[in-house]
C-alpha cells in the first residue's frame, strides 16, 4: 500500500508516521490540486449564465462537421442557450433554473404544493429533519420568488449565482431524486451496476455535491416532481440531429437541456 | 440570530441538537464549542460489546467557511487513539463520507454515528 522509501513529510505529520501518514499526504495532494481545477472554473465561468444565441455553438465547433451539422439542426428547434457551471451539479442546477422559469407560464401553485409535500415523503424516508428543513426552507423561498410581481429573469440569475441559495436548491434536489429512488428501490436497483444497493447509490452518487449526473438521476428527478424533461443529445453519434431523449417517457416537456458529454446546458424553444 | 452566515447558522442548531440529544455515549464539549464554533470536541465512550468497550476517545471535528457544502475535518486527538484499520495512528480516519461521500444533508451528528458502527464492526484489533 505505502512506500517505505518516501520520507514522511515531518511538516505535516508531527508524530511522523511513515506508513499510513504517507498514504494520507497523497491524498491530500491530490486534493489540493483538484481545489485548483475548481477554483480556475468558478473564477472563469458562472454558475448560470445568460441566455444567448443558440448559434453561439457553431463558433465551438469550426471545422467540425458532425458537431456543426448537428447545431444546424438544433438551431431550426431552440433560439438560445444558457451555460451553466460544469462542476459535477450541473444537471441539477440546470433543471432547478429551467424549471422555475418554466413556472411563470404553467401553474405555479400546484408545483409549489408538489414542492412543500416533498418534504414530508423525505421525512418518512428517514432523512434527519434538521439538516432537511434548512435545504427545503431555502429551496421554497427561491420557489416562491416566482409568486413575486417583482421578480424576472435577472432576478433568477441572480439568485441562482449566489451559492447560498444556488447551492441550496441543488441540494434539495437531489435529496428529492434520492427519496424518489429509496422510495421505488425495487425498480431503480435493476439500472444500478456493481454491487450496490439502490440506498448505498444515493448516498455515494445522488446525495454529495458535485458527482455527476446520469439517467438514472433525470428519471428519479422528473418522476419526483412531475416534470418532463427533453434532454438533446449532443455528441459524436451518426445521427444528423441531436437526439431527444423525453423523462419520463410519456410527459411533454417542460425543460429542455442540452447534454453534451459530461455536461448539462439549458435550452430554450424557438 | 441576526448578523450570522449560513454556515454559522447551522452549525449553531447541530450544536442545540448534539447537546439536547446526543447520541448514546457521546457529549460534545459545549464550552469549547461555544467559544470557537468552528472546532468542536467530542467525547465518545467505546460502544458496550466491542473491542473498544470502556475505552474513551475523543473526536476533534473542524469546520470550513463553506461547511455543510464541504465536509468537517473529523480525526482523533488525545491520549488515546483507537486501534483500527481504518485509524491511522496520527488520528485520521479513513472513511468515505468525510471525504468523496459527505453530503451537506449529512450532520455532525450522522458522523459520529458512522464513526461508532466503525468501531463496533471490527473484530480484531
Amino acid at each position: 500500500m505505502a512506500d517505505d522509501n518516501i520520507e514522511p513529510d515531518q511538516a505535516s505529520f508531527d508524530k511522523g508516521y511513515s506508513e499510513d501518514a504517507n498514504q494520507v499526504n497523497q491524498d491530500d495532494l491530490i486534493l489540493q490540486q483538484s481545489k485548483n481545477i475548481e477554483k480556475e472554473i468558478s473564477d472563469s465561468i458562472m454558475l448560470v449564465g445568460d441566455k444567448e444565441d443558440i448559434m453561439v455553438l457553431e463558433q465551438q465547433y469550426i471545422g467540425d462537421e458532425v458537431y456543426k451539422g448537428k447545431v444546424k439542426d438544433l438551431a431550426r428547434k431552440y433560439s438560445n442557450l444558457r451555460r451553466t457551471r460544469p462542476d459535477g451539479n450541473c444537471f441539477f442546477r440546470s433543471f432547478g433554473f429551467a424549471l422555475l422559469e418554466s413556472l411563470y407560464h404553467l401553474e405555479f401553485n400546484s408545483f409549489r404544493l408538489i414542492a412543500e409535500k416533498s418534504k414530508d415523503k423525505l421525512l418518512e424516508l428517514g432523512f434527519q429533519k434538521f439538516t432537511l428543513e434548512d435545504f427545503h426552507d431555502q429551496f421554497m423561498e427561491v420557489v416562491n420568488l416566482i409568486s413575486k410581481p417583482e421578480t424576472n429573469e435577472d432576478t433568477l440569475v441572480e439568485v441562482f449565482n449566489n451559492k447560498d441559495y444556488s447551492d441550496y436548491v441543488v441540494v434539495y434536489l437531489r435529496l428529492i431524486a434520492s427519496g424518489q429512488l429509496q422510495q421505488d428501490a425495487d425498480f431503480y436497483q435493476n439500472f444500478i451496476e456493481g454491487n450496490r444497493t439502490v440506498f448505498e447509490f444515493c448516498r455515494q452518487e445522488v446525495e454529495p455535491m458535485f458527482k455527476e449526473s446520469d439517467h438514472i438521476h433525470i428519471i428519479a428527478l422528473s418522476t419526483a416532481l412531475d416534470v418532463g424533461v427533453r434532454v438533446r443529445y449532443m455528441d459524436r453519434g451518426d445521427s444528423t440531429e441531436a437526439i431527444a431523449h423525453d423523462f419520463p417517457e410519456d410527459k411533454p416537456p417542460q425543460i429542455h437541456l442540452l447534454y453534451r458529454p459530461g455536461h448539462y446546458d439549458i435550452l430554450y424553444p424557438l | 440570530m441576526a448578523g450570522l452566515s449560513p454556515s454559522e447558522r447551522r452549525l449553531q442548531k447541530e450544536l442545540m441538537s448534539l447537546m439536547k440529544e446526543p447520541p448514546p455515549g457521546m457529549e460534545v464539549d459545549s464550552d469549547k464549542a461555544e467559544q470557537n464554533l468552528n472546532l468542536w470536541t467530542i467525547h465518545m465512550k467505546g460502544a458496550e460489546g466491542t473491542l473498544y468497550d470502556g475505552e474513551e476517545f475523543q473526536l476533534q471535528f473542524k469546520f470550513g467557511p463553506k461547511y455543510p457544502f464541504d465536509s468537517p475535518e473529523v480525526t482523533f486527538v488525545g491520549n488515546n487513539i483507537p486501534v483500527h484499520p481504518h485509524v491511522y495512528s496520527n488520528g485520521h480516519i479513513c472513511l468515505s463520507i468525510l471525504t468523496d461521500d459527505w453530503s451537506p444533508a449529512l450532520s455532525v451528528q450522522s458522523v459520529c454515528l458512522s464513526i461508532v458502527s466503525m468501531l463496533s464492526s471490527c473484530k480484531e484489533k
